[in-house]
């Protein structure tokens, strides 16, 4: 018995040393932010700060750029999201409920495409945006993240959909209720949970998205808050942490609150089909 | 609706193949369309010494990742099989919470941490008497910069198998596992003949999405080593890509990279992709 215990403790005390390594990164990005200059730049590391500052923050949102880069964040991401949700939406529907020529076709397709590195598209879709126009917008961003988001959204969806069963609509059809109403009263509600945590996920990959940000927009007042962060410390001499750290915690924080919230459902949805093949 | 679909998605792909035919540089750019030069470009690609060069670094590269990914994720989620509840919680969510940390914020903490005038790491290091790292500078040569992006990758990458490979974990049969351990079994045996077969089809989705990934990755590797200091001796195919097709404006060329790399991710993948459309088709 006390064999058995002292290997309890064992294991636990691996576990929080396992912890510990592996959240040291985001608490020295935190605890940076936080020091004074004098603090970040000395030698031997200080890991709390006694005498936190906010000054490295109020210094970030105030450099060129930082509130216009948010904004172009914000707007791409709420198109995006929006756009496709409502798509992916019925595309699932269409992949869930009927069969149609060309199905496995599509979702070949789908699946392929989701495959692709990113790296692999940044010609193509150069090439592509360059010819109508839509380089260095906003817009050919939205488009560009499209291709991405949809044919997860519409992968994901289609695992919610395929959940509901079928008397449901069936049931409340012979009820009375029309289509429409069968499905706005039955169907979508069912499927939010679904919407929802989709919706997440396209907002945290578009917020967090780097390359194709990088090779579209060229222009400090166009660029998402990602590449603005990516230049924060620019080519100067004398780089300044604290500020860097601070400017990583600000853009880390949307994403991680909205990432704690969907975590479990993306984790099922990524292997659920793999797990139950 | 789902031939629009088909049609976005599929255009991108159809345009690749054209683009790699032709002769595009930012003159064909402004005129909107190339002129048709045959394999040409396949042949400049394949003639290239850098280009077989970064495939050997990028194949080694992907393979010390996902082999490290893998290893590490599996025997943390056997770890979070055996401690305690309040450790497992405190553990999943540290774990959840580096998950969530953006790629470009992780590629800004590790310049910190590894700076060489005063970063953590080498302080810790020294600290530890594992040597003498004051100054020590992990950007000198191409093996230790790609090393670097291995910590960086694998760090990133695990929270998402290890907390998958223990969620497998929970439908191993618990009285096999008794049984096995009672006829005298040990751990090493219980894992191979008990528990592996049921996390298999696990191990092997995870594994072809981190070859996927870390054959393509991009942004570590070209924000840590740094715009600056990327030369063909640390190029990784995602860079070579970067660097030859969109740098250089050779479009044409960069279209035929990107179909070679796609090409070996395709025969990389393929069991992935088979296993999702077989879920898709029988339900």
């Amino acid at each position: 018995m006390t064999r058995r215990r002292a290997r309890g403790v064992a294991w636990n005390t691996l576990g929080l040393g396992v912890f510990v390594v592996m959240v040291f990164p985001v608490f020295w990005m935190i605890s940076t932010a936080f020091k004074t200059d004098d603090q970040v730049n000395s030698f031997t590391p200080t890991w709390f700060s006694t005498t936190p500052t906010i000054r490295h923050f109020t210094e970030a949102i105030h450099r060129p750029f930082f509130w216009a880069d948010v904004k172009n964040s914000v707007i791409v991401v709420l198109v995006t999201v929006v756009i496709a949700m409502a798509l992916a939406f019925l595309a699932a529907i269409a992949l869930a409920k009927y069969r149609f020529t060309g199905r496995k076709a599509f979702i070949v397709l789908m699946i392929g495409v989701q495959m692709l590195p990113a790296t692999g598209l940044i010609i193509p879709l150069y090439v592509l945006l360059a010819r109508y126009h839509e380089v260095n917008t906003l817009s050919g961003v939205i488009v560009t993240y499209l291709t991405f988001a949809l044919p997860f959204s519409v992968w994901t969806l289609r695992g919610f959909i395929i959940g509901i069963p079928k008397d449901l609509e069936e049931a409340a059809m012979v009820d009375g209720s029309s289509r429409v109403g069968a499905f706005l009263r039955i169907l979508l509600p069912l499927v939010a949970p679904g919407l929802v945590a989709t919706s997440i996920f396209t907002f945290i990959t578009s917020w967090n998205e780097y390359i194709f940000a990088r090779i579209l927009l060229n222009d400090q007042a166009k660029e998402t808050v990602t590449l603005w962060l990516s230049f924060y410390l620019g080519t100067g001499r004398n780089t300044d942490y604290g500020g860097l750290m601070a400017a990583s915690t600000l853009v880390a924080i949307p994403v991680v609150i909205f990432f704690l919230l969907v975590q479990r459902r993306i984790a099922f949805g990524l292997t659920a089909g793999a797990v139950r093949g | 609706m789902v031939a629009v679909l088909g049609a976005i998605l599929g255009y991108p792909i159809y345009d690749l193949v054209r683009l790699s035919l032709q002769r595009y540089g930012l003159f064909e750019l402004i005129q909107h369309h190339g002129v048709y030069v045959g394999l040409h470009n396949f042949g400049s690609v394949l003639h290239d010494a850098v280009f077989w060069h970064t495939l050997l670094r990028t194949i080694v590269f992907t393979a010390a990742n996902v082999g490290l990914t893998m290893v590490i994720g599996t025997l943390l989620a056997l770890l979070l099989v055996r401690i305690s509840t309040w450790v497992r919680i405190l553990l999943t969510a540290g774990l959840v919470l580096v998950w969530a940390m953006p790629q470009v914020v992780a590629v800004q903490v590790w310049t910190w941490m590894t700076n060489s005038e005063n970063g953590v790491v080498n302080y810790i290091l020294t600290e530890l008497h594992f040597g003498n790292y004051f100054e020590h500078n992990w950007y000198v040569s191409p093996f230790s910069q790609l090393a670097l992006v291995t910590t960086l990758v694998v760090w990133g990458a695990l929270p998402f198998v290890a907390i998958t490979i223990y969620a497998a974990l929970s439908q191993v049969p618990h009285d096999l596992v008794e049984a096995a351990e009672i006829d005298g079994a040990r751990p090493w045996r219980v894992f191979l003949d008990v528990t592996l077969p049921v996390i298999r089809p696990v191990l092997l989705i995870l594994t072809s999405l981190s070859i996927l990934w870390d054959f393509g990755v991009f942004t570590q590797p070209y924000l840590l080593i740094g715009q600056g200091h990327i030369v063909p001796a640390n190029y990784l195919m995602g860079i070579y890509l970067f660097e030859q097709g969109y740098v250089k404006a050779d479009f044409g060329r960069g279209a035929a990279i990107s179909i070679l790399m796609l090409a070996i991710v395709a025969a990389l993948s393929v069991v992935y992709v088979r296993k999702m459309v077989r879920i898709g088709d029988v339900e």
